[in-house]
């Protein structure tokens, strides 16, 4: 009998340990992903930093050049740049010229390889050069120097000048008796005084005179900075006369003339009033029925025919509505008497408010006479021209007024430089555009950024909030709430153009003109068709009352047949009520505008700030909702369970709980929004900003705030500095500069709220309250 | 098998199985006989114990069935929870005591496509009716979760919190509320000096004790605890028992638990769930020591389940 041995138990089978594979090793990877993250961190320095270092030279004082060219022309130009070139056209000819004279270039003439260099000359003084910058060839260059009494003059308008002061004095008209002594040069307290007579009649003598401040460039140097503060002074006064004298005047001009517009209107309603005995009975029979319909729907919802409650009260809200827009009992009360009174009170109101506005303008006509006593003479180098009172008027010297500031470019100590680079940038971020946005401040741009910025905000987050917590904490999940976000998600990738377009259409042509005029005589409907429209939109939302109550499911259990019918027929019910409802509101014949008086002229249905604000809040509402919804559902289901069990409803819950959680992630969808909305600039070409505002839209006349005014928007400056103003070249290390104020301004505005987010983020984890 | 399948198996209603106390005999599948019936999917008749009926109920469950969606997480149960007791729900994962906890306060109601059959009367009145206010039902009882679950709040304010959302604004009040609730969930000492300070900055335990404060400040009628140590450590553990059986003194407690020793430790009455059947129900001490089926005897012991 064979035996079977027993098998010897078979050693266990090792694995076999493989070799690792060289793509296990990630190290190649790893350097290219460094690699990858190098270059995207050098690119984002970069680009940070060449806006710092630009935007920041822009206000630099640099040294003036006087340029003796070997044909005899003198120049006066700020370098700007240098290069080697090849020369074309003329200047072949001149180069070759200059080999064959043999004479010796300045220094720097030519590079290290003999080729030409020409230099960039910003030589300004827009009234008598072709161009506000030249090329000029350095062979072509006698000599180089840098006159320590160059003084770069900026000017209130037409921009920069280059020159040498030759002069500051005070020139008046004096009418002398005839035949009076008077002599055409005497030495004066302080400088010479020159007469000359410019006409007689009437027995006198009509001298012009000259009385000189300072004459030569040092004595002129030394009398400038007192005499261009006085005159800004003069400029100060005469402005702020202009504005705080007759601005509200006219402003008060302007509101009577509106109030008695307003009255007119009014009359002319009086004057189609219906007849007032109908006023008794029809007041009677209003207030009747909405006793009757409230106290049907009382009774109905305390006892047991509780649908019928919803249609009662819909039958009173309609009827309440039908007496108070109907109001025959008030009918327009402006007849002729009163009419008569407006006028009345309008007329004395204007004759006094007229006095005032030409007293004041007698005054600055005064002043405007004084101020232009003052002047001073800067002398070009190339024609030796002094810079005009205006283009026009070379002849006449420029206003000390108008002259803001004049930089001794090449005698400047360093303490002396710094001192203007802050005073610049200073006069930028503080004071308003001049001479075409290029020169002066940029105040009211900073202003209308950020108050956009903030308007957006107060739009967007809300309406986001609320959106996005009905989404995820109300709406049941399913088909319609998943097409909604997709659709939400999709709207965060529509080009913002479109979005403006969008705004001029909607906000400005169409909600717009309704504010300012009511629905438009096309779409205004007769008095009882609308009538029709309300009855029927109040039907449907009884309806929809009812039908939701008989949809409400017993707890626990699955909708029946019946109750998920009622529930569409609820949806449907609703949002057809909703359709008949704006549609009533569009076609209303009971409003007629809120500034029916300033018609033809548009009040709210033109671009402005307001509808700038919402065009944005349109545009930003997907990122606060997506971050929204991410943020809730973040919130642990356990603690609104939690607080589900302490007996919380879902709105206490919402409220005390998750909101307060999810806050940080609001605050980041805040933060989001209000950067790419501050960031935004094409959707704004349409919708409001503009070149020059006037006006703030925030100041001191009430309502203080004035959303349908237009404003400016850094974004939007940059484009114009850039690419739309005459003199571009010019602009262009200002758009640097004003890029990095917009960055900084973002930059701000989200550090705030990232300060914010911080504090709720510590409160929400942990320490003290 | 799991419970997902089992509907599918409840259709042909048959012969309840009588269940005798059978002798521990060993050998053979045929020991169970209540839970093989279960598994099969026909209807059995819960072994109750006669000391129940003695007992005045809080809480009185009637034929409760309980669907997620289409598959039955509660078949038909019937149980009496007695006033002033401690009465703990013990079973194998997935039996369906969690389940039948939530449907207490109705908390399974913000879960979408549940449906419930049969009634709940707590005092008498109604739970699932169609007149009932699911907050005001809640305010009734207090419910403490598996994890320990604070607000991001203060210790303070999270106490008050049900106090709060009834429009209680009195500082006095709330001080005197949150100090009274506090000292009942044994905590008072550990965070008097710190009541303005978050509550997520205490220790599981602590938060968990803190969470009893919560639910028993309002007085609920019962007090409904979801597995309340189970993400402790056996100190906090023991605190939380103690705590249990401090306040079993003033509340009904219903209790559910994964620890058989804890359910022995603290409960008065023990109710063995299976596949969402009620298997045994009894004082603790009977369920323990002297269970009727041999299933409860081996399932307390260790040696089923």
């Amino acid at each position: 009998m064979p035996v079977h041995e027993p098998q010897p138990p078979s050693p266990p089978t090792r694995v076999q340990r493989r070799r690792t594979l060289l793509t296990a090793r990630a190290e190649p990877g790893v350097w290219l992903l460094g690699l990858a993250l190098i270059a995207s961190v050098a690119l984002v320095l970069g680009l940070v930093a060449m806006i710092v270092v630009k935007g920041s030279a822009t206000f630099w004082p640099r040294p003036v050049d006087r340029v003796e060219m070997r044909d005899g022309g003198v120049l006066l130009g700020v370098p700007v740049a240098q290069e080697a070139f090849e020369p074309i056209g003329p200047l072949v000819e001149s180069l070759a010229a200059f080999r064959a004279a043999d004479e010796p270039p300045i220094e720097g003439a030519f590079d290290e390889r003999g080729r030409p260099v020409r230099r960039l000359y910003r030589v300004a003084n827009k009234e008598v050069m072709p161009e506000p910058f030249r090329w000029v060839p350095l062979w072509e260059v006698r000599r180089v120097t840098r006159p320590a009494d160059a003084a770069l003059v900026e000017r209130v308008e037409w921009g920069v000048w280059l020159g040498v002061p030759r002069s500051i004095f005070e020139e008046r008209i004096a009418s002398l008796p005839e035949g009076a002594e008077w002599t055409a040069e005497e030495a004066g307290p302080a400088g010479r005084i020159v007469r000359e007579k410019v006409g007689e009649g009437d027995g006198r003598v009509l001298v012009r005179e000259r009385r000189y401040v300072a004459e030569g460039p040092e004595a002129a140097w030394a009398a400038l900075p007192r005499a261009i503060r006085a005159g800004a002074a003069r400029r100060g006064e005469i402005r702020s006369l202009d504005r705080h004298g007759l601005g509200p005047t006219n402003r008060r001009i302007e509101d009577w003339r509106l109030r008695v517009c307003g009255a007119e209107l009014e009359h002319a309603r009086w004057r189609d009033r219906r007849a007032p005995w109908l006023s008794v009975p029809l007041l009677g029979g209003v207030v009747a029925a909405c006793l009757a319909s409230a106290i049907g729907a009382i009774v109905a919802r305390r006892g047991r025919a509780r649908s019928l409650a919803a249609p009662a009260w819909c039958l009173a809200l309609g009827l309440a509505l039908l007496g108070a827009l109907e109001h025959p009992w008030s009918a327009p009360s402006m007849d002729e008497p009163r009419l008569a009174r407006v006028r009345a009170r309008a007329d004395a109101a204007l004759a006094d408010l007229t006095g005032r506005y030409e007293r004041t303008l007698a005054r600055i006509e005064e002043l405007r006479r004084e101020d232009g006593a003052h002047r001073v003479e800067f002398v070009e180098a190339t024609f030796g021209q002094a810079a005009g009172e205006r283009a026009g008027r070379p002849e006449r010297p420029l206003l000390l007024s108008q002259v803001v500031r004049a930089v001794r470019a090449n005698g400047l100590s360093p303490a002396g430089r710094v001192g203007v680079y802050l005073s610049r940038w200073r006069e930028y971020l503080l004071d308003g555009p001049r001479s075409n946005n290029i020169e002066g401040g940029v105040f009211p741009v900073i202003f209308g950024t950020v108050m956009l910025t903030l308007l957006l905000s107060v739009v967007t987050v809300p309406l986001g909030v609320v959106a996005a917590l009905y989404l995820r904490e109300y709406a049941r999940q399913g088909f319609v709430t998943s097409l909604i976000r997709i659709a939400v998600n999709n709207l965060a990738g529509v080009p913002s153009i479109v979005y403006g377009v969008f705004g001029l259409g909607f906000f400005c042509y169409g909600v717009g003109s309704f504010v300012d005029a009511g629905a438009s005589e096309a779409a205004r409907l007769p008095r009882v068709p609308w009538w029709w429209i309300v009855a029927s939109a109040c039907v449907l939302v009884a309806t929809a009352v009812s039908c939701a109550g008989l949809a409400r499911r017993k707890p626990g259990q699955d909708p029946t047949r019946r109750q998920r019918i009622m529930g569409v027929v609820a949806a449907a019910a609703w949002l057809a009520a909703a359709g008949l409802g704006l549609a009533a509101l569009a076609t209303t014949p009971y409003f007629h505008g809120l500034f029916r008086a300033k018609l033809p002229s548009p009040t709210f249905g033109t671009p402005g700030l307001l509808w700038a604000a919402l065009t944005l809040a349109l545009l930003t509402l997907p990122v606060v909702i997506v971050s929204t919804e991410e943020a809730l559902s973040a919130v642990p289901r356990s603690m609104r369970e939690g607080s589900f069990g302490c007996g919380a409803s879902q709105w206490q819950t919402i409220r005390r709980i998750v909101l307060p959680a999810a806050a940080p992630g609001i605050m980041t969808g805040t933060i989001l929004a209000m950067a790419r909305g501050a960031g935004e600039v094409a959707p704004l070409m349409l919708v409001g900003a503009v070149k020059l505002a006037s006006e703030l839209p925030l100041d001191a006349d009430p309502p203080f705030l004035h959303p349908q005014r237009s404003f400016m928007h850094l974004g939007f400056h940059i484009y114009d500095l850039g690419f739309q103003s005459p003199d571009s070249e010019a602009a262009q290390p200002l758009v640097w500069t004003t890029t990095l104020l917009l960055v900084g301004v973002v930059l701000a505005l989200n550090l705030a709220a990232i300060t914010i987010r911080a504090r709720l983020r510590a409160r929400l984890s942990g320490g003290t309250f | 098998m799991t419970h997902a399948a089992d509907p599918t198996r409840t259709v042909t209603p048959r012969e309840p199985v009588r269940v005798q106390r059978i002798a521990a005999a060993h050998g053979g599948g045929r020991k169970y006989q209540v839970i093989d019936a279960i598994r099969r999917g026909d209807p059995v008749e819960p072994v109750v114990h006669e000391a129940l009926q003695r007992e005045e109920a809080v809480l009185e469950v009637r034929g409760f069935c309980l669907w997620y969606g289409r598959s039955q997480a509660l078949h038909s149960i019937s149980m009496r929870v007695p006033r002033g007791r401690v009465t703990a729900m013990i079973g194998p994962s997935g039996c369906g005591k969690s389940t039948l906890l939530r449907a207490v306060n109705r908390l399974n109601d913000l879960i979408e496509g549940v449906r419930v059959e049969g009634a709940m009367l707590l005092n008498g009145s109604p739970i699932y009716a169609h007149q009932v206010d699911v907050i005001d039902l809640r305010k009734r009882m207090g419910m403490v979760f598996q994890k320990p679950n604070p607000f991001p709040m203060s210790i303070f304010e999270n106490v008050v919190y049900p106090l709060r959302i009834d429009g209680e604004s009195r500082r006095g009040v709330l001080r005197e509320a949150c100090e009274r609730s506090l000292r009942a969930a044994a905590i008072w000492d550990e965070v008097k000096d710190r009541l303005n300070e978050s509550a997520l900055g205490l220790s599981g335990g602590q938060q968990q004790r803190l969470c009893i404060a919560r639910a028993v400040v309002a007085d609920p009628e019962v007090l409904l605890l979801d597995e309340p140590c189970s993400a402790l450590d056996p100190i906090a553990t023991i605190k939380i028992e103690e705590l249990i059986h401090e306040i079993s003194q003033r509340y009904t407690v219903l209790i559910v638990t994964h620890n058989m020793q804890q359910a022995a430790r603290v409960s008065d009455y023990t109710a063995l769930m299976y596949l969402g059947r009620l298997v045994e129900y009894g004082p603790t001490a009977d369920i323990f020591q002297n269970p009727r089926l041999p299933e409860t005897e081996d399932y307390v012991t260790g040696r089923f389940g």
